[in-house]
């Protein structure tokens, strides 16, 4: 790793890169992950007093919305070239977390469906361009080499505190606590906007370094953003976000499998969990850095089509009974692994002329569209009565299609390829 | 689960196969404690308390391969223990054959056993000699395939030798990802019967992978011997590295851990290398 060589050689500002990364990402994903998406389904349901059907439109309207911010800023950095520009980054991000600041102070006071609107619209407008700013910080703090382990850091500390902590999701209990870690940093982007500093001068320049600027699948050649080597990764990860947050909403709604998630009472559960989480994106960081990514995304589409199978099996034979461990284990290892992908493929798939364009297309369709998207099918599905076997009984259908759907992709691509007259594997 | 149940629930679903049970209805109770009312179909009693409460029925056939299963009402079909712990209190009814093959059981007097019979094994306390005989046997085994194997065939082991060696993180994630995700895929086949044969099959390919990996790490050993004869060399480090493996159980914790550890780094070496066939060289990325 390129850390331990910074490290030997005292090289500490570099250092000092990978920490405001892995500080400024888990803590947004964990703020995403928990406060945004299950956040804003207890505030609409128990809050307002919402049908799980008039949340789900409010979910999917946040991920457009999220996701037409998110490419309008993304384009906008590149074409003003401020994906290169660190002190614009924080800036904006400063700007993001202020306003997400006052929506986290504002939640629980939220009463009418007008304010409801009105709080999804400017949070997913934060959310937006939240997205290509931080996911494009990778190409100014950490060298491509580490860039899997990184991500499996992110992946790993975010999902760990949000196994562990809170037990139940409710706006209320979440919004003081999380205005009150979000204030020193909200002080420390105010200070990095106004004033220059040397450190991120050399900070700012890192992304001219060979090791840190072009992305891994950007060597020799840059990958387009009209081509297939950027818009097939896009078509996979969403399918991922699609059906990860299509069953795990309705696994986590429905009360057996509570005691084996997430949000279950026993401790030593949801410590197996958040341990398993740090475990798997380790093992992802390990296979992102020295496989081809494609093994990644088999090791994903596998693992979740054999989870979803055991979660069906489960239902269909074992109902009545808490379920083993052994279902949450393989779900845990799913998310981990497909989380650490997210994190380092998007910024590893762009230059820095195309990260702002590449990191809110990726992020934005693959993640949040397909999330929430998935998200509003779910709660619309419970809400029309489907019951859990039919609801998983689709998402163990995408889940096989998505794995047969990998290799054929790969081949006919390099059937493609070959007609076209290319030969190199 | 516990892994040692594994062997125990492929069996019982043998016996399940061939008793012509259904699939459908087979329950396997894995944890927790459960009271069992109503029950149709096969049962199997894993690492979990399951009671059948006085008045209630269920039909069986039940298969005792861990933690323990208490009858106070009626069993209507046959009991078969392999192993765990089996209580039939006062009043209890087995209608079938009460099979007892291992563990231990508590049998009320009170109670109505329609059939029993009992498979005696014999010495079951072996000596010292019997108690490391299949040890010695297998370390033989492995010490001869893997100096037939560097003699004949050294590239095979070089290959997974230099992935062990140079990539052992790599190897070990690898090993440890297959393991979990295998293991599980194969009990899951043994559940749906059918699959049974492919279950057992992908079972003993996983067990001669692993011995592979063991007879990479012995070669790997031997060549520290610095002597020209490889074959040798590499039984000498099979021989090291079995002893190893039993030794360092000792430690508590740490031992398995580190026994395990070498195992999965191993079997990830051998599958990374397909089978020896290839050298293991990780993506380049830029310095």
């Amino acid at each position: 790793m390129k850390f331990f060589e910074f490290v030997r050689e005292g090289q500490w500002i570099p250092i000092t890169g990978y920490l405001i990364y892995v500080s400024a990402l888990t803590a947004g994903y964990y703020y995403n992950l928990t406060f945004v998406q299950l956040g804003l389904t207890d505030l609409g349901t128990r809050g307002i007093g919402l049908s799980p059907g008039d949340v789900s439109m409010a979910m999917a309207i946040l991920a457009l919305l999220t996701l037409v911010a998110a490419v309008a800023s993304g384009v906008l950095m590149d074409r003003r070239g401020w994906s290169t520009d660190l002190y614009v980054k924080f800036r904006l991000l400063f700007l993001v977390v202020f306003v997400q600041l006052l929506l986290t102070i504002a939640a629980p006071h939220v009463s009418t469906v007008e304010q409801f609107v009105l709080w999804v619209i400017v949070c997913s407008m934060a959310l937006g361009v939240g997205i290509p700013v931080t996911f494009s910080f990778m190409l100014d703090f950490v060298p491509v080499r580490d860039r899997g382990y990184v991500a499996a850091i992110v992946a790993g500390s975010s999902f760990f505190v949000a196994a562990l902590y809170p037990i139940e999701w409710r706006i209320d209990e979440f919004s003081l606590v999380m205005s009150a870690t979000m204030v020193p940093a909200v002080l420390v982007l105010a200070v990095l906007s106004v004033r220059r500093f040397r450190f991120v001068d050399r900070l700012a320049s890192q992304h001219e370094r060979d090791a840190f600027g072009t992305g891994r699948f950007c060597r020799p050649t840059p990958v387009r953003t009209a081509s297939f080597a950027f818009w097939g990764p896009v078509l996979l990860m969403f399918g991922v976000f699609f059906i990860d947050s299509l069953g795990f909403l309705r696994i986590i709604e429905t009360p057996l499998y509570i005691y084996t998630s997430w949000q279950s009472p026993d401790l030593s559960v949801r410590l197996f969990i958040a341990v398993l989480h740090v475990v798997g994106a380790f093992a992802a960081g390990i296979i992102y850095t020295n496989f081809d990514r494609n093994w990644l995304f088999l090791w994903v589409f596998g693992l979740f089509a054999f989870t979803h199978l055991l979660y069906v099996f489960h239902v269909q034979f074992g109902a009545g009974d808490t379920p083993p461990l052994v279902l949450p284990m393989f779900y845990v290892l799913a998310v981990s692994f497909y989380t650490t992908l997210n994190f380092a493929l998007w910024p590893d798939l762009s230059t820095p002329e195309t990260i702002g364009t590449h990191t809110a297309l990726g992020v934005g369709i693959a993640g949040w569209l397909a999330t929430f998207s998935s998200t509003a099918l779910a709660l619309y599905s419970e809400g029309i009565g489907l019951s859990l076997l039919s609801h998983l009984t689709y998402v163990n259908a995408l889940a096989l299609l998505f794995v047969v759907a990998l290799p054929v992709l790969l081949y006919v691509h390099r059937m493609v390829e070959l007609a076209r007259g290319g030969t190199t594997p | 689960m516990n892994l040692e149940l594994i062997p125990l629930l492929i069996i019982a679903l043998l016996m399940i196969s061939a008793g012509g049970a259904d699939v459908e209805t087979t329950e396997f109770v894995i944890e927790g404690d459960h009271e069992m009312t109503e029950h149709r179909g096969a049962l199997i009693v894993g690492d979990a308390t399951v009671t059948v409460p006085p008045d209630e029925a269920v039909s069986g056939p039940v298969y005792v391969i861990g933690g323990e299963f208490r009858v106070q009402g009626t069993v209507d079909g046959d009991v078969t223990q392999l192993s765990g712990s089996l209580v039939v209190e006062d009043g209890a009814t087995i209608g079938g054959e009460l099979q007892h093959i291992g563990g231990s059981e508590v049998l009320s007097d009170g109670a109505v056993i329609t059939e029993r019979t009992t498979v005696v094994f014999e010495s079951a306390e072996p000596g010292p000699i019997a108690a490391y005989t299949p040890f010695v046997l297998t370390t033989l085994m492995l010490a001869l395939v893997g100096a037939l194997l560097s003699r004949k065939r050294e590239p095979l082991l070089d290959n997974v030798g230099a992935a062990t060696q140079d990539h052992p993180l790599i190897s070990l994630t690898v090993g440890a990802l297959l393991s979990v995700t295998f293991l599980s895929v194969f009990v899951f086949m043994a559940f749906t019967l059918i699959l049974l044969p492919v279950s057992i099959l992908g079972l003993l390919i996983g067990l001669l992978t692993i011995a592979y990996g063991i007879i990479a790490l012995g070669y790997l050993a031997g060549q520290r011997l610095d002597t020209p004869r490889v074959g040798l060399a590499t039984g000498l480090g099979v021989v090291a590295i079995m002893v190893l493996l039993q030794v360092i159980g000792v430690i508590p914790i740490l031992g398995d851990l580190i026994a395990g550890g070498l195992l999965l780094t191993g079997l990830g070496a051998v599958v990374l290398t397909y089978f020896g066939l290839q050298e293991f060289e990780p993506v380049s990325l830029p310095e």
